[in-house]
Protein backbone atom coordinates (compact mmCIF):
# COMPACT_ATOMS: atom_id res chain seq x y z
CA UNK A 1 0.00 0.00 0.00
CA UNK A 2 2.74 2.36 1.08
CA UNK A 3 4.98 1.55 -1.87
CA UNK A 4 2.09 1.91 -4.33
CA UNK A 5 1.32 5.27 -2.89
CA UNK A 6 4.98 6.22 -3.18
CA UNK A 7 4.97 5.16 -6.82
CA UNK A 8 1.88 7.20 -7.57
CA UNK A 9 3.40 10.22 -5.89
CA UNK A 10 6.57 9.69 -7.91
CA UNK A 11 4.64 9.53 -11.18
CA UNK A 12 2.74 12.60 -10.20
CA UNK A 13 6.04 14.32 -9.54
CA UNK A 14 7.24 13.51 -13.02
CA UNK A 15 4.00 14.75 -14.54
CA UNK A 16 4.37 17.90 -12.54
CA UNK A 17 7.93 18.37 -13.77
CA UNK A 18 7.01 18.10 -17.45
CA UNK A 19 3.97 20.29 -17.03
CA UNK A 20 6.34 22.79 -15.50
CA UNK A 21 8.56 22.67 -18.54
CA UNK A 22 5.63 23.19 -20.87
CA UNK A 23 4.41 26.10 -18.79
CA UNK A 24 7.92 27.53 -18.81
CA UNK A 25 8.10 27.31 -22.59
CA UNK A 26 4.63 28.80 -23.03
CA UNK A 27 5.31 31.67 -20.65
CA UNK A 28 8.63 32.52 -22.30
CA UNK A 29 7.65 31.70 -25.84
CA UNK A 30 8.76 35.04 -27.22
CA UNK A 31 12.24 34.77 -25.82
CA UNK A 32 12.49 31.11 -26.73
CA UNK A 33 11.38 31.89 -30.26
CA UNK A 34 14.17 34.43 -30.54
CA UNK A 35 16.72 31.93 -29.20
CA UNK A 36 15.49 29.22 -31.55
CA UNK A 37 15.69 31.46 -34.59
CA UNK A 38 19.17 32.65 -33.64
CA UNK A 39 20.28 29.10 -33.08
CA UNK A 40 18.81 27.98 -36.36
CA UNK A 41 20.33 30.78 -38.38
CA UNK A 42 23.76 30.17 -36.87
CA UNK A 43 23.55 26.48 -37.72
CA UNK A 44 22.39 27.18 -41.27
CA UNK A 45 25.09 29.79 -41.85
CA UNK A 46 27.78 27.45 -40.65
CA UNK A 47 26.33 24.58 -42.64
CA UNK A 48 26.31 26.60 -45.86
CA UNK A 49 29.85 27.86 -45.30
CA UNK A 50 31.23 24.50 -44.36
CA UNK A 51 29.61 22.73 -47.29
CA UNK A 52 31.12 25.23 -49.71
CA UNK A 53 34.51 25.10 -48.04
CA UNK A 54 35.01 21.57 -46.79
CA UNK A 55 33.45 19.75 -49.69
CA UNK A 56 35.82 21.60 -51.99
CA UNK A 57 38.75 20.83 -49.73
CA UNK A 58 37.72 17.17 -49.60
CA UNK A 59 37.60 17.02 -53.39
CA UNK A 60 40.92 18.80 -53.78
CA UNK A 61 42.81 16.58 -51.37
CA UNK A 62 41.44 13.45 -53.04
CA UNK A 63 43.89 14.22 -55.85
CA UNK A 64 46.96 13.97 -53.67
CA UNK A 65 47.39 11.48 -50.84
CA UNK A 66 50.18 13.34 -49.06
CA UNK A 67 48.19 16.56 -48.80
CA UNK A 68 45.18 14.51 -47.80
CA UNK A 69 46.95 12.99 -44.81
CA UNK A 70 48.24 16.38 -43.69
CA UNK A 71 44.86 18.08 -44.01
CA UNK A 72 43.01 15.31 -42.22
CA UNK A 73 45.61 15.33 -39.47
CA UNK A 74 44.92 19.02 -38.93
CA UNK A 75 41.17 18.48 -38.92
CA UNK A 76 41.54 15.78 -36.28
CA UNK A 77 43.56 18.07 -34.04
CA UNK A 78 41.07 20.91 -34.42
CA UNK A 79 38.26 18.53 -33.60
CA UNK A 80 39.94 17.62 -30.33
CA UNK A 81 40.16 21.19 -28.98
CA UNK A 82 37.45 21.68 -26.35
CA UNK A 83 34.83 23.99 -27.80
CA UNK A 84 34.78 26.39 -24.88
CA UNK A 85 38.48 27.13 -25.25
CA UNK A 86 38.21 27.60 -29.00
CA UNK A 87 35.41 30.11 -28.54
CA UNK A 88 37.40 31.79 -25.81
CA UNK A 89 40.44 32.01 -28.05
CA UNK A 90 38.60 33.59 -30.94
CA UNK A 91 37.02 36.42 -28.95
CA UNK A 92 40.50 37.70 -28.17
CA UNK A 93 41.19 38.15 -31.89
CA UNK A 94 40.30 41.72 -32.87
CA UNK A 95 38.15 41.29 -35.99
CA UNK A 96 36.28 38.30 -34.54
CA UNK A 97 35.47 39.42 -31.02
CA UNK A 98 32.36 38.50 -29.07
CA UNK A 99 29.45 37.16 -31.05
CA UNK A 100 28.56 35.57 -34.31
CA UNK A 101 31.86 35.76 -36.19
CA UNK A 102 33.78 33.89 -33.53
CA UNK A 103 30.98 31.43 -33.07
CA UNK A 104 30.64 30.72 -36.78
CA UNK A 105 34.38 30.32 -37.27
CA UNK A 106 34.71 27.89 -34.40
CA UNK A 107 31.80 25.80 -35.60
CA UNK A 108 33.21 25.87 -39.11
CA UNK A 109 36.39 24.32 -37.79
CA UNK A 110 34.47 21.59 -35.98
CA UNK A 111 32.62 20.77 -39.19
CA UNK A 112 35.91 20.22 -40.97
CA UNK A 113 36.66 16.78 -39.60
CA UNK A 114 33.42 14.95 -40.45
CA UNK A 115 32.96 16.71 -43.79
CA UNK A 116 36.46 16.61 -45.23
CA UNK A 117 36.96 13.05 -44.09
CA UNK A 118 33.72 11.79 -45.58
CA UNK A 119 34.11 13.61 -48.88
CA UNK A 120 37.63 12.24 -49.20
CA UNK A 121 36.58 8.74 -48.20
CA UNK A 122 33.58 8.83 -50.51
CA UNK A 123 35.59 9.86 -53.52
CA UNK A 124 38.35 7.40 -52.76
CA UNK A 125 35.89 4.54 -52.41
CA UNK A 126 34.70 4.81 -56.01
CA UNK A 127 35.50 1.55 -57.78
CA UNK A 128 38.66 1.98 -59.83
CA UNK A 129 37.27 0.01 -62.74
CA UNK A 130 34.29 2.34 -62.98
CA UNK A 131 36.77 5.20 -63.15
CA UNK A 132 38.81 3.37 -65.73
CA UNK A 133 35.82 2.74 -67.94
CA UNK A 134 34.93 6.43 -67.70
CA UNK A 135 38.45 7.40 -68.71
CA UNK A 136 38.50 4.75 -71.41
CA UNK A 137 35.39 6.22 -72.96
CA UNK A 138 36.97 9.62 -73.17
CA UNK A 139 35.47 11.48 -70.21
CA UNK A 140 37.59 14.44 -69.16
CA UNK A 141 38.86 14.73 -65.59
CA UNK A 142 36.10 17.24 -64.78
CA UNK A 143 33.43 15.02 -66.29
CA UNK A 144 34.68 12.09 -64.27
CA UNK A 145 34.57 14.21 -61.12
CA UNK A 146 31.06 15.55 -61.63
CA UNK A 147 29.44 12.60 -63.34
CA UNK A 148 31.11 9.68 -61.63
CA UNK A 149 33.07 10.50 -58.49
CA UNK A 150 30.72 12.94 -56.81
CA UNK A 151 27.48 11.08 -57.52
CA UNK A 152 29.02 7.82 -56.34
CA UNK A 153 30.46 9.49 -53.25
CA UNK A 154 27.08 11.02 -52.32
CA UNK A 155 25.95 8.43 -49.78
CA UNK A 156 29.19 8.71 -47.83
CA UNK A 157 29.30 12.49 -48.18
CA UNK A 158 25.74 12.72 -46.96
CA UNK A 159 26.47 10.62 -43.92
CA UNK A 160 29.14 13.22 -43.13
CA UNK A 161 26.75 16.11 -43.68
CA UNK A 162 24.18 14.61 -41.33
CA UNK A 163 26.74 14.05 -38.61
CA UNK A 164 27.94 17.63 -39.11
CA UNK A 165 24.45 19.10 -38.77
CA UNK A 166 23.77 17.29 -35.53
CA UNK A 167 27.23 18.17 -34.27
CA UNK A 168 27.07 21.90 -34.89
CA UNK A 169 23.52 22.16 -33.60
CA UNK A 170 24.83 20.73 -30.34
CA UNK A 171 28.08 22.67 -30.07
CA UNK A 172 26.33 25.91 -31.02
CA UNK A 173 24.81 25.93 -27.50
CA UNK A 174 28.25 26.69 -26.08
CA UNK A 175 28.38 29.90 -28.17
CA UNK A 176 26.02 31.41 -25.63
CA UNK A 177 29.08 32.09 -23.49
CA UNK A 178 30.46 34.42 -26.14
CA UNK A 179 27.31 36.38 -26.64
CA UNK A 180 25.11 34.33 -28.95
CA UNK A 181 21.51 34.58 -27.75
CA UNK A 182 20.50 31.01 -28.63
CA UNK A 183 19.04 27.92 -27.00
CA UNK A 184 22.31 27.40 -25.16
CA UNK A 185 21.29 30.38 -23.07
CA UNK A 186 18.42 28.41 -21.54
CA UNK A 187 20.83 25.72 -20.46
CA UNK A 188 23.40 28.24 -19.29
CA UNK A 189 20.91 30.23 -17.22
CA UNK A 190 19.25 27.09 -15.98
CA UNK A 191 22.61 25.98 -14.67
CA UNK A 192 23.44 29.23 -12.89
CA UNK A 193 19.98 29.39 -11.35
CA UNK A 194 19.74 25.67 -10.61
CA UNK A 195 16.54 25.62 -12.62
CA UNK A 196 16.33 22.09 -13.95
CA UNK A 197 13.18 22.74 -15.94
CA UNK A 198 14.93 25.45 -17.83
CA UNK A 199 17.91 23.18 -18.56
CA UNK A 200 15.70 20.40 -19.80
CA UNK A 201 13.63 22.80 -21.91
CA UNK A 202 16.80 24.03 -23.61
CA UNK A 203 18.22 20.56 -24.16
CA UNK A 204 14.89 19.35 -25.46
CA UNK A 205 14.59 22.12 -28.03
CA UNK A 206 18.17 21.65 -29.20
CA UNK A 207 17.64 17.93 -29.69
CA UNK A 208 14.39 18.55 -31.52
CA UNK A 209 16.15 20.95 -33.86
CA UNK A 210 18.95 18.45 -34.51
CA UNK A 211 16.46 15.67 -35.16
CA UNK A 212 14.44 17.84 -37.48
CA UNK A 213 17.48 18.92 -39.48
CA UNK A 214 18.70 15.35 -39.69
CA UNK A 215 15.28 14.25 -40.89
CA UNK A 216 15.18 16.95 -43.56
CA UNK A 217 18.67 16.00 -44.68
CA UNK A 218 17.52 12.42 -44.95
CA UNK A 219 14.76 13.51 -47.32
CA UNK A 220 17.20 15.47 -49.45
CA UNK A 221 19.58 12.53 -49.50
CA UNK A 222 16.87 10.19 -50.70
CA UNK A 223 15.97 12.63 -53.42
CA UNK A 224 19.54 13.13 -54.64
CA UNK A 225 21.01 9.64 -54.38
CA UNK A 226 20.59 7.53 -57.53
CA UNK A 227 18.26 4.55 -57.14
CA UNK A 228 21.12 2.53 -58.62
CA UNK A 229 23.03 3.00 -55.36
CA UNK A 230 20.19 1.77 -53.14
CA UNK A 231 20.34 -1.97 -53.09
CA UNK B 1 45.05 0.04 -89.86
CA UNK B 2 46.70 -0.18 -86.46
CA UNK B 3 50.47 -0.51 -86.31
CA UNK B 4 52.29 -1.29 -83.10
CA UNK B 5 56.02 -0.97 -83.34
CA UNK B 6 58.57 -1.94 -80.73
CA UNK B 7 55.95 -1.30 -78.06
CA UNK B 8 57.40 -1.70 -74.57
CA UNK B 9 55.94 -1.02 -71.14
CA UNK B 10 58.02 -1.18 -68.04
CA UNK B 11 55.89 -0.50 -64.96
CA UNK B 12 57.76 1.22 -62.15
CA UNK B 13 59.06 -1.16 -59.48
CA UNK B 14 58.83 -4.28 -61.59
CA UNK B 15 61.81 -6.29 -62.73
CA UNK B 16 60.60 -7.41 -66.12
CA UNK B 17 58.72 -5.35 -68.70
CA UNK B 18 55.00 -6.16 -68.89
CA UNK B 19 55.12 -5.70 -72.66
CA UNK B 20 58.42 -6.25 -74.40
CA UNK B 21 59.29 -4.95 -77.88
CA UNK B 22 55.90 -5.83 -79.30
CA UNK B 23 55.28 -5.22 -83.02
CA UNK B 24 52.10 -6.04 -84.88
CA UNK B 25 49.94 -4.77 -87.72
CA UNK B 26 46.17 -5.05 -87.75
CA UNK B 27 44.36 -4.49 -91.03
CA UNK B 28 41.16 -2.49 -91.23
CA UNK B 29 38.06 -4.55 -90.54
CA UNK B 30 40.10 -7.33 -89.03
CA UNK B 31 39.52 -8.97 -85.68
CA UNK B 32 42.83 -9.65 -84.02
CA UNK B 33 42.68 -11.76 -80.89
CA UNK B 34 45.41 -11.37 -78.27
CA UNK B 35 45.72 -14.59 -76.39
CA UNK B 36 48.10 -15.76 -73.72
CA UNK B 37 48.31 -16.75 -70.06
CA UNK B 38 47.24 -14.45 -67.24
CA UNK B 39 49.69 -11.63 -66.66
CA UNK B 40 51.31 -11.86 -70.09
CA UNK B 41 50.50 -8.22 -70.85
CA UNK B 42 47.29 -8.37 -72.92
CA UNK B 43 45.43 -5.71 -70.98
CA UNK B 44 48.50 -3.51 -70.92
CA UNK B 45 48.69 -3.59 -74.73
CA UNK B 46 45.05 -2.57 -75.09
CA UNK B 47 45.45 0.19 -72.53
CA UNK B 48 48.42 1.54 -74.44
CA UNK B 49 46.40 1.67 -77.64
CA UNK B 50 43.85 4.00 -76.03
CA UNK B 51 46.51 5.65 -73.92
CA UNK B 52 45.28 4.69 -70.50
CA UNK B 53 48.88 3.55 -70.11
CA UNK B 54 51.79 5.44 -71.60
CA UNK B 55 54.32 3.17 -73.33
CA UNK B 56 57.89 3.27 -72.08
CA UNK B 57 59.03 3.15 -75.67
CA UNK B 58 57.80 2.25 -79.13
CA UNK B 59 55.07 3.70 -81.27
CA UNK B 60 51.39 3.22 -82.07
CA UNK B 61 49.97 4.44 -85.37
CA UNK B 62 46.38 4.37 -86.49
CA UNK B 63 45.92 4.96 -90.21
CA UNK B 64 49.46 6.31 -90.23
CA UNK B 65 48.84 8.88 -87.48
CA UNK B 66 50.79 8.71 -84.26
CA UNK B 67 48.41 7.97 -81.39
CA UNK B 68 50.81 9.28 -78.79
CA UNK B 69 50.47 12.83 -80.05
CA UNK B 70 46.67 12.75 -80.46
CA UNK B 71 44.21 14.31 -78.01
CA UNK B 72 43.51 11.59 -75.44
CA UNK B 73 39.83 12.17 -74.82
CA UNK B 74 39.08 12.57 -78.51
CA UNK B 75 41.00 9.43 -79.30
CA UNK B 76 39.11 7.40 -76.70
CA UNK B 77 35.70 8.61 -77.83
CA UNK B 78 36.45 7.17 -81.23
CA UNK B 79 37.52 3.83 -79.84
CA UNK B 80 35.07 1.49 -78.18
CA UNK B 81 36.48 0.03 -74.99
CA UNK B 82 35.05 -2.96 -73.18
CA UNK B 83 36.99 -3.32 -69.95
CA UNK B 84 37.70 -6.66 -68.37
CA UNK B 85 35.78 -5.79 -65.20
CA UNK B 86 32.82 -4.37 -67.20
CA UNK B 87 32.79 -1.15 -65.14
CA UNK B 88 29.22 0.00 -65.76
CA UNK B 89 28.34 3.20 -63.94
CA UNK B 90 26.25 1.90 -61.02
CA UNK B 91 24.31 5.13 -60.57
CA UNK B 92 23.13 5.28 -64.17
CA UNK B 93 20.46 3.24 -65.86
CA UNK B 94 21.36 0.84 -68.62
CA UNK B 95 20.06 3.36 -71.12
CA UNK B 96 22.25 6.16 -69.72
CA UNK B 97 25.27 3.88 -69.59
CA UNK B 98 24.93 3.09 -73.27
CA UNK B 99 24.22 6.74 -74.09
CA UNK B 100 27.42 7.89 -72.43
CA UNK B 101 29.75 8.34 -75.39
CA UNK B 102 27.12 9.74 -77.79
CA UNK B 103 26.36 12.37 -75.16
CA UNK B 104 30.05 13.12 -74.71
CA UNK B 105 30.20 13.62 -78.45
CA UNK B 106 27.29 16.01 -78.24
CA UNK B 107 24.76 14.03 -80.25
CA UNK B 108 21.19 15.31 -80.26
CA UNK B 109 19.22 13.57 -77.52
CA UNK B 110 16.72 12.10 -79.96
CA UNK B 111 19.45 10.51 -82.04
CA UNK B 112 21.16 9.20 -78.91
CA UNK B 113 18.02 7.54 -77.59
CA UNK B 114 17.25 5.99 -80.93
CA UNK B 115 20.76 4.61 -81.08
CA UNK B 116 20.51 3.21 -77.55
CA UNK B 117 17.26 1.49 -78.44
CA UNK B 118 18.82 -0.03 -81.52
CA UNK B 119 21.97 -1.19 -79.72
CA UNK B 120 20.17 -2.83 -76.83
CA UNK B 121 18.21 -4.80 -79.39
CA UNK B 122 21.40 -5.66 -81.23
CA UNK B 123 23.04 -7.18 -78.17
CA UNK B 124 19.91 -9.12 -77.36
CA UNK B 125 18.40 -7.06 -74.58
CA UNK B 126 14.82 -5.87 -74.51
CA UNK B 127 15.15 -2.05 -74.62
CA UNK B 128 11.85 -1.48 -72.85
CA UNK B 129 12.46 -3.95 -70.07
CA UNK B 130 16.18 -3.50 -69.51
CA UNK B 131 16.74 0.12 -70.51
CA UNK B 132 15.47 1.56 -67.24
CA UNK B 133 17.22 -0.91 -64.97
CA UNK B 134 20.31 -0.18 -62.93
CA UNK B 135 23.46 -2.32 -63.28
CA UNK B 136 22.96 -4.05 -59.93
CA UNK B 137 19.65 -5.41 -61.20
CA UNK B 138 21.29 -7.26 -64.11
CA UNK B 139 22.80 -10.72 -64.40
CA UNK B 140 26.48 -11.10 -65.30
CA UNK B 141 25.66 -11.93 -68.90
CA UNK B 142 23.34 -8.95 -69.23
CA UNK B 143 26.01 -6.64 -67.82
CA UNK B 144 28.51 -7.87 -70.39
CA UNK B 145 25.99 -7.23 -73.15
CA UNK B 146 25.50 -3.70 -71.86
CA UNK B 147 29.27 -3.26 -71.72
CA UNK B 148 29.55 -4.28 -75.37
CA UNK B 149 26.61 -2.08 -76.38
CA UNK B 150 28.14 0.87 -74.56
CA UNK B 151 31.44 0.43 -76.38
CA UNK B 152 29.68 0.28 -79.74
CA UNK B 153 27.37 3.20 -79.05
CA UNK B 154 29.00 5.90 -81.14
CA UNK B 155 29.81 3.41 -83.87
CA UNK B 156 33.60 3.69 -83.42
CA UNK B 157 35.73 2.26 -86.22
CA UNK B 158 37.96 0.56 -83.67
CA UNK B 159 36.92 -1.59 -80.72
CA UNK B 160 39.13 -2.70 -77.87
CA UNK B 161 37.54 -5.63 -76.09
CA UNK B 162 39.22 -6.98 -72.96
CA UNK B 163 37.77 -10.40 -72.20
CA UNK B 164 34.31 -9.13 -73.07
CA UNK B 165 32.69 -12.49 -72.35
CA UNK B 166 34.85 -13.48 -69.41
CA UNK B 167 32.31 -13.26 -66.60
CA UNK B 168 29.73 -15.76 -67.83
CA UNK B 169 29.31 -19.52 -67.96
CA UNK B 170 30.44 -21.44 -71.09
CA UNK B 171 26.95 -21.77 -72.57
CA UNK B 172 26.13 -18.08 -72.35
CA UNK B 173 29.65 -17.26 -73.53
CA UNK B 174 29.25 -19.38 -76.60
CA UNK B 175 25.95 -17.65 -77.39
CA UNK B 176 27.47 -14.19 -76.90
CA UNK B 177 30.34 -15.17 -79.19
CA UNK B 178 27.97 -16.31 -81.92
CA UNK B 179 25.91 -13.16 -81.64
CA UNK B 180 28.97 -10.99 -81.71
CA UNK B 181 30.35 -12.74 -84.79
CA UNK B 182 27.06 -12.02 -86.47
CA UNK B 183 27.22 -8.36 -85.46
CA UNK B 184 30.82 -8.13 -86.63
CA UNK B 185 29.90 -9.55 -90.04
CA UNK B 186 27.57 -6.66 -90.66
CA UNK B 187 29.71 -3.85 -89.20
CA UNK B 188 33.24 -4.67 -90.18
CA UNK B 189 35.08 -2.92 -87.41
CA UNK B 190 38.74 -3.27 -86.55
CA UNK B 191 38.69 -5.17 -83.29
CA UNK B 192 41.38 -5.94 -80.76
CA UNK B 193 39.96 -8.77 -78.74
CA UNK B 194 41.65 -10.09 -75.62
CA UNK B 195 41.09 -13.51 -74.17
CA UNK B 196 43.00 -16.21 -72.36
CA UNK B 197 40.71 -18.88 -73.79
CA UNK B 198 42.40 -20.40 -76.86
CA UNK B 199 39.13 -21.78 -78.21
CA UNK B 200 37.57 -18.34 -78.07
CA UNK B 201 40.62 -16.96 -79.87
CA UNK B 202 40.29 -19.48 -82.68
CA UNK B 203 36.59 -18.82 -82.99
CA UNK B 204 36.62 -15.04 -82.92
CA UNK B 205 39.86 -14.14 -84.65
CA UNK B 206 40.67 -13.40 -88.26
CA UNK B 207 44.16 -13.23 -86.85
CA UNK B 208 45.52 -14.52 -83.59
CA UNK B 209 48.43 -12.98 -81.71
CA UNK B 210 49.90 -15.33 -79.16
CA UNK B 211 51.69 -13.59 -76.33
CA UNK B 212 53.96 -14.88 -73.62
CA UNK B 213 55.65 -12.75 -70.96
CA UNK B 214 55.00 -9.58 -72.92
CA UNK B 215 56.46 -10.88 -76.16
CA UNK B 216 54.69 -11.75 -79.39
CA UNK B 217 55.27 -15.44 -79.93
CA UNK B 218 53.22 -16.02 -83.05
CA UNK B 219 50.90 -14.00 -85.27
CA UNK B 220 48.76 -15.51 -87.99
CA UNK B 221 45.36 -16.84 -88.96
CA UNK B 222 43.92 -19.50 -86.66
CA UNK B 223 44.59 -22.00 -89.39
CA UNK B 224 48.24 -21.01 -89.68
CA UNK B 225 48.73 -21.11 -85.95
CA UNK B 226 47.11 -24.51 -85.63
CA UNK B 227 48.93 -26.05 -88.54
CA UNK B 228 52.35 -24.52 -87.88
CA UNK B 229 52.62 -23.71 -84.20
CA UNK B 230 55.80 -21.73 -83.52
CA UNK B 231 57.44 -23.79 -80.87
CA UNK B 232 56.50 -25.64 -77.70
CA UNK B 233 54.78 -22.70 -75.97
CA UNK B 234 52.20 -22.34 -78.72
CA UNK B 235 51.78 -26.10 -79.05
CA UNK B 236 51.16 -26.30 -75.34
CA UNK B 237 48.67 -23.45 -75.42
CA UNK B 238 46.79 -25.06 -78.28
CA UNK B 239 46.46 -28.25 -76.29
CA UNK B 240 46.43 -31.93 -77.18
CA UNK B 241 43.48 -31.60 -79.53
CA UNK B 242 45.06 -29.42 -82.21
CA UNK B 243 43.91 -31.78 -84.93
CA UNK B 244 40.29 -31.63 -83.81
CA UNK B 245 40.52 -27.83 -83.55
CA UNK B 246 41.80 -27.76 -87.12
CA UNK B 247 38.85 -29.78 -88.27
CA UNK B 248 36.61 -27.38 -86.42
CA UNK B 249 37.98 -24.51 -88.53
CA UNK B 250 37.79 -26.29 -91.88
CA UNK B 251 34.49 -26.26 -93.71
CA UNK B 252 33.34 -29.46 -95.39
CA UNK B 253 33.08 -27.73 -98.75
CA UNK B 254 36.77 -26.83 -98.61
CA UNK B 255 37.91 -30.40 -98.09
CA UNK B 256 35.32 -32.46 -99.98
CA UNK B 257 36.02 -34.34 -103.22
CA UNK B 258 33.84 -33.39 -106.21
CA UNK B 259 33.78 -36.74 -107.88
CA UNK B 260 30.66 -37.50 -109.92
CA UNK B 261 31.43 -41.19 -110.05
CA UNK B 262 31.78 -41.41 -106.29
CA UNK B 263 28.61 -39.40 -105.76
CA UNK B 264 26.77 -41.79 -108.06
CA UNK B 265 27.93 -44.69 -105.93
CA UNK B 266 26.91 -42.91 -102.75
CA UNK B 267 23.26 -42.40 -103.73
CA UNK B 268 21.08 -43.07 -100.72
CA UNK B 269 24.01 -42.72 -98.30
CA UNK B 270 22.44 -42.11 -94.86
CA UNK B 271 25.52 -40.15 -93.75
CA UNK B 272 25.15 -36.54 -94.88
CA UNK B 273 26.41 -33.13 -93.79
CA UNK B 274 25.88 -29.50 -94.83
CA UNK B 275 28.59 -27.97 -96.98
CA UNK B 276 29.18 -25.07 -94.56
CA UNK B 277 29.47 -27.32 -91.50
CA UNK B 278 32.94 -27.84 -90.00
CA UNK B 279 34.70 -31.05 -90.88
CA UNK B 280 34.57 -31.91 -87.19
CA UNK B 281 30.82 -32.29 -87.56
CA UNK B 282 31.33 -34.68 -90.47
CA UNK B 283 33.64 -36.71 -88.26
CA UNK B 284 30.94 -36.83 -85.64
CA UNK B 285 28.47 -38.15 -88.25
CA UNK B 286 30.97 -40.85 -89.27
CA UNK B 287 31.45 -41.98 -85.70
CA UNK B 288 27.78 -41.95 -84.85
CA UNK B 289 26.52 -43.67 -87.99
CA UNK B 290 29.58 -45.90 -88.39
CA UNK B 291 30.47 -45.03 -91.97
CA UNK B 292 33.67 -44.03 -93.78
CA UNK B 293 32.20 -41.65 -96.34
CA UNK B 294 29.92 -38.67 -95.83
CA UNK B 295 27.90 -37.04 -98.58
CA UNK B 296 28.18 -33.25 -98.53
CA UNK B 297 24.95 -31.46 -99.28
CA UNK B 298 24.17 -27.96 -100.36
CA UNK B 299 20.48 -27.69 -99.73
CA UNK B 300 19.15 -31.05 -100.97
CA UNK B 301 21.79 -31.50 -103.64
CA UNK B 302 24.83 -33.70 -103.13
CA UNK B 303 27.85 -31.63 -104.11
CA UNK B 304 30.74 -33.73 -102.88
CA UNK B 305 32.02 -36.40 -100.56
CA UNK B 306 34.35 -36.60 -97.59
CA UNK B 307 36.17 -39.78 -96.73
CA UNK B 308 37.88 -40.82 -93.52
CA UNK B 309 41.15 -41.22 -95.39
CA UNK B 310 40.96 -37.65 -96.66
CA UNK B 311 40.32 -36.22 -93.25
CA UNK B 312 43.27 -38.13 -91.83
CA UNK B 313 45.45 -37.03 -94.71
CA UNK B 314 44.37 -33.42 -94.19
CA UNK B 315 45.48 -33.36 -90.58
CA UNK B 316 48.77 -35.01 -91.37
CA UNK B 317 49.37 -32.77 -94.35
CA UNK B 318 48.80 -29.61 -92.37
CA UNK B 319 50.68 -30.61 -89.30
CA UNK B 320 53.75 -31.76 -91.15
CA UNK B 321 56.00 -34.23 -89.37
CA UNK B 322 54.15 -33.79 -86.08
CA UNK B 323 52.74 -37.31 -86.19
CA UNK B 324 51.83 -37.79 -82.57
CA UNK B 325 48.78 -35.50 -82.96
N1 LIG C 1 49.29 -0.59 -63.05
C1 LIG C 1 50.24 -1.54 -62.94
N2 LIG C 1 51.34 -1.29 -62.18
C2 LIG C 1 52.30 -2.24 -62.08
N3 LIG C 1 52.28 -3.43 -62.69
C3 LIG C 1 51.21 -3.72 -63.45
C4 LIG C 1 50.14 -2.79 -63.62
N4 LIG C 1 49.22 -3.34 -64.43
C5 LIG C 1 49.70 -4.55 -64.75
N5 LIG C 1 50.89 -4.79 -64.18
C6 LIG C 1 51.72 -6.01 -64.34
O1 LIG C 1 51.98 -6.17 -65.70
C7 LIG C 1 51.85 -7.52 -66.09
C8 LIG C 1 50.86 -7.66 -67.23
O2 LIG C 1 49.57 -7.32 -66.75
P1 LIG C 1 48.29 -7.32 -67.66
O3 LIG C 1 47.16 -6.81 -66.84
O4 LIG C 1 48.57 -6.60 -68.91
O5 LIG C 1 48.10 -8.87 -67.95
P2 LIG C 1 46.94 -9.65 -68.69
O6 LIG C 1 47.57 -10.42 -69.78
O7 LIG C 1 45.84 -8.73 -69.06
O8 LIG C 1 46.44 -10.66 -67.57
P3 LIG C 1 44.97 -11.23 -67.27
O9 LIG C 1 44.69 -12.29 -68.29
O10 LIG C 1 45.11 -11.81 -65.91
O11 LIG C 1 44.02 -10.09 -67.33
C9 LIG C 1 51.48 -8.29 -64.86
O12 LIG C 1 52.66 -8.88 -64.34
C10 LIG C 1 50.96 -7.23 -63.91
O13 LIG C 1 51.27 -7.58 -62.59
MG1 LIG D 1 43.86 -8.50 -68.44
Amino acid sequence: MGSAGGFLAYMEGIGEFWRGILTFIMENRQRIMEYTLNHFSLVLTVLALSLALWVSVGILISRNDKTANAVMGISNILFCIPSISLFGLFITIPYLGLGRRSAALALLLYAMMPLVRNVYKGIKSVDRYVLESGRGMGMSAAQILFHIQIPLAWPVVFAGIRVTVVLITGIATVATFIGERNLGRLIHHGLTRSNSQMIVAGALLVSLMALLLDFLMGLVEKKITSPGLRE
Amino acid sequence: MIELEGLTKHYPNSKKPAVDDFSLKMAEGETCVFVGPSGCGKTTILRMINRLVEPTSGSIRIDGKDVLSADQDQLRRNMGYVIQQIGLLPHRTVRDNVALVPRLLGWAEERTLKRVQELLGLVGLDPEETGGKYPHQLSGGQMQRVGVARAMAADPPIMLMDEPFGAVDPIVRSRLQDEFLQIQHSFNKTICFVTHDIDEAMKMGDKVAIINEGKLVQHGTPMEVLSQPAGPFVRNLLGEDRGVKLLDLTKCQDLMRRDEGLLQKLQGNPCTIGALQPVKAALEVMLRKDCDTVTVLRGDRAVGALTWQEIKGHIHGLSGEDHEL
